[in-house]
């Protein structure tokens, strides 16, 4: 076994958190507070390359292999960048341009691949419905043929970036049957196609700079080459994404403990109260140290997901499980130790670790709740 | 990055298991039961067919620590097996032969090196004292030179292995600086303690030793220690091997907790087809499986002389002990009754937990070290 870094993912994850820390974080309490995206932000990641890490350099990306994208994602949350914007990021290059990549025609990856990794086109994907969350192979938008076009009915719902996005891939069901995972296919739908709508955009507790919302076809007709991929095939390619959502989506949030750690580690030696700072206090250094641990306890498993997928291994979905689980329910109680270090500093927007405190509430929800991640473990176990 | 065995650790990891049988399992069960005569001899047969395996001479010493990830493949089965073999094993070849490869320069202690490595004999360390009847904090028991030997006296509390044991490292001061004084019981002066008894980890014997005037020659003595290197050295180790051994414990109950609840039926089915129950198995062995990762990264710093190793160890040491109770409790609320009565695996897993959060660092003390490192590193 070896866990090293190679020389140059190091040096790219200090760029990129020297570059975050320039660039975005003086940017996000602004938009967290307002709850908007930031499109500033945006745009300097595209410049930067990390909205397309991965993709080959003819199509506009880095051609990096997936732990550099991994570490990316790791140091964007280590430098103090928002859950929101790496939210975004994640739907955008992982859950929309990748599954385009992967599954897309020469035509697709042309057309959509470079404007997605430069950033110019903001990507979503669609898969859970009012109806069908965890049970998301009873999702029931419906796209039916007629002559060279499909036409899409339904409404999607939680769509990150849904009120930003310039394409989107849609799944919808095609076959005869009325659920399971037989019989869905995924869709490229572009914004502004007649029929295309975004509805309401939700409010949340965190993540906010990520704009959520429903995404609403009625009889939203898009030409018979915008399915991507086999027809019938759309769950298969849906839950490939899985081996990114576990990975590169889960690394904000195992980057973003470090960052809690040096903010935790600086207030503590400067807030004094009875006389002396509270890092003397045991009870300080044990939260810090949960912290710590918890960070150390789970960089490995979203790596060792990143490792697989650079060796050309298939997923071992009880890993993936692990993984999130692990990040999305062990995290919660050190980062509300964090916040509690704080005291009212803690529960006030002045200091970011509130902030960060509800961004880290959508792990253990978004992309599969911890509950459905334990019924996966004990079916695979 | 590559997280698979190379072939090397293979073959060590599958020789280890080879070597623990379905028949050695069962020896290995009693061990919790067995006289001390039994315990000795049967510790004894296993470091004897351990060194055949040559698991005994791997990372002994910081020198060799880049051997650790190789051990570690095997040291995991064994922990697997028998925590309290695994226990007494590590402390007679890492803790005392690590001790001595790493730290011992005279040829009388390369003699007791080599007895060590082919299995002959078992060792401990002695550490710990109480501080009760001292005048201030550190070590007590020490050393004074007369002549060609060393005038040992001092009291030693919960020495592993010391009732069964060979040789035992007394660590103590040597004209102001720490040494280990190589002591060979029932020596003249050196008493071992009744064996105490204890809440897990029965097939493991612990003792108290008293030193009174005990004659050390000068070429069983190790130091005295010019830096903190040996001290240091016995802690990483420590902490290294009661967070393996407690991942052990984790994977152990999570097997027989599994096992469990697709054979034992209630209401008419078995109760792993209740949520409640698959749930708690799959908390367990998201705990077990996440405290193997991170341990073996410690274990992988430590190998590579990372400088942050010594936290991430004390990390896996706080994270493994604590994942050792949590699921040596939910396995036993899954075995329910069953998991209740005396001397089966999971009552033994949820007694032996307790002890990987005492021994070594504490996890207080662990949470501390972390703190202190971090503190340092964001100094304002
Ligand atoms: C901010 C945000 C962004 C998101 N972004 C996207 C996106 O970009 N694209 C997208 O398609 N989706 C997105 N989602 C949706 C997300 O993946 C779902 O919210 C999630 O899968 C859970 O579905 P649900 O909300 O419908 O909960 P439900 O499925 O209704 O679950 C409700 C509760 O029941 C539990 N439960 C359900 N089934 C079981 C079971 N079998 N056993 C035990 N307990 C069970 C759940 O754990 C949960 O506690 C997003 C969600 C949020 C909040």
């Amino acid at each position: 076994m070896d866990f090293s870094l190679t020389e140059e993912q190091l040096m790219f994850k200090e760029q990129v958190i020297k570059f975050a820390r320039k660039e975005i974080v003086p940017r996000v309490q602004e938009h967290d507070l307002r709850s908007e995206f930031d499109f500033e932000s945006w745009r300097k990641l595209g410049e930067f390359g990390l909205l397309g890490l991965h993709f080959p350099e003819e199509l506009g990306g880095g051609g990096s292999d997936v732990m550099t994208a991994v570490v990316a994602s790791e140091a964007l949350g280590e430098a103090g960048v928002d859950g929101g914007l790496t939210l975004s990021l994640g739907a955008h290059t992982y859950l929309c341009a990748d599954t385009i990549f992967a599954h897309g025609t020469d035509e697709q990856r042309k057309r959509y691949i470079p404007k997605l990794a430069s950033g110019e086109w903001i990507g979503c994907m669609g898969l859970t419905e009012p109806g069908a969350g965890s049970d998301v192979a009873s999702l029931r938008t419906r796209a039916m043929r007629q002559g060279d076009s499909w036409v899409l009915n339904g409404t999607k719902m939680f769509i990150t970036n849904g009120p930003i996005a310039d394409v989107a891939v849609v799944y919808a069901r095609t076959g005869q049957s009325a659920a399971g995972q037989e019989g869905i296919s995924a869709f490229i739908v572009e914004k502004g196609t007649p029929g295309f709508a975004v509805g309401r955009k939700l409010v949340k507790m965190g993540v906010r700079t990520s704009p959520t919302s429903e995404l609403i076809f009625e009889d939203c007709v898009i030409p018979v080459e915008n399915l991507l991929g086999q027809e019938g095939a759309g769950f298969f390619m849906a839950m490939r994404t899985v081996e990114w959502d576990r990975s590169a989506l889960l690394a904000p949030f195992v980057g973003g403990l470090g960052y809690i750690i040096e903010r935790c580690c600086r207030y503590a030696q400067e807030r004094h109260q009875f006389g002396r700072p509270i890092a003397s206090f045991q009870a300080i250094r044990h939260k810090i140290a949960d912290v710590k641990i918890c960070q150390e306890a789970a960089r490995s498993l979203i790596y060792r997901i990143a490792w697989c997928k650079d060796q050309g291994r298939p997923l071992n979905h009880l890993e993936a499980a692990v993984a999130k689980l692990f990040v999305g329910d062990w995290s919660l109680k050190p980062m509300n130790d964090a916040m509690v270090l704080f005291g009212g500093y803690g529960y006030c927007h002045e200091y970011d670790v509130e902030r960060i405190f509800r961004d880290s509430r959508i792990a253990p929800i978004g992309g599969g709740t911890s509950d459905i991640q334990k019924v996966l473990i004990s079916r695979l176990m | 990055m590559y997280f698979d065995w190379t072939a090397e650790e293979l073959a060590l990891k599958q020789s280890v298991a080879a070597l623990l049988t379905q028949d050695a399992a069962t020896e290995l069960g009693l061990l919790d039961e067995a006289e001390l005569w039994q315990l000795k001899r049967i510790t004894s047969r296993y470091l004897k067919a351990l060194s055949g395996l040559g698991y005994l001479e791997i990372a002994l010493g910081p020198a060799e620590r880049g051997q650790l990830m190789r051990l570690i493949a095997g040291q995991e089965e064994l922990a697997k097996a028998s925590g309290s073999l695994f226990l007494a094993t590590e402390t007679t070849a890492r803790i005392f032969g690590g001790l001595l490869a790493g730290f011992g320069d005279r040829s009388r202690i390369g003699d007791i090196l080599e007895a060590v490595t082919h299995g002959e004999v078992i060792a401990g360390v002695a550490v710990t004292e109480s501080e009760e009847d001292a005048a201030e904090p550190g070590l007590t028991t020490a050393g004074v030179r007369d002549g060609k030997e060393w005038v040992v006296s001092g009291r030693k509390d919960y020495v592993t292995n010391a009732p069964i044991a060979d040789w035992i490292a007394v660590v103590g001061i040597a004209e102001g600086r720490p040494a280990a004084f190589l002591v060979e019981p029932p020596q003249a002066g050196a008493t071992v303690g009744p064996r105490m008894r204890t809440l897990g980890f029965n097939g493991l014997a612990v003792a108290r030793l008293e030193l009174d005037s005990v004659r050390v020659p000068n070429d069983l003595v190790i130091g005295p220690f010019a830096d903190e290197a040996a001290l240091e050295y016995l802690g990483a180790m420590q902490d290294l091997i009661l967070a393996l051994a407690a991942v052990g414990l984790q994977f152990r109950t999570t097997a027989e907790a599994k096992r469990h609840a697709l054979t034992h039926r209630r209401d008419g089915k078995d109760v792993f087809r209740y949520q409640e129950v698959r749930f708690k198995l799959a908390e367990m062995l998201t705990w077990a499986q996440t405290s193997q990762l991170l341990t073996f990264r410690a274990a992988w710093l430590y190998a590579t002389g990372d400088p942050e190793a010594r936290t991430v160890i004390h990390c896996a040491k706080v994270f493994c002990a604590e994942g050792a109770e949590q699921v040596t409790s939910m396995g036993m609320q899954v075995l329910a009754g069953r998991g209740y009565l005396s001397g089966n695996p999971v009552e033994q897993a949820y007694r032996d937990a307790k002890l990987t959060g005492i021994a070594g660092t504490t996890s207080e003390r662990a949470r501390m070290a972390i703190a202190g490192d971090l503190l340092k590193r964001y100094q304002v």
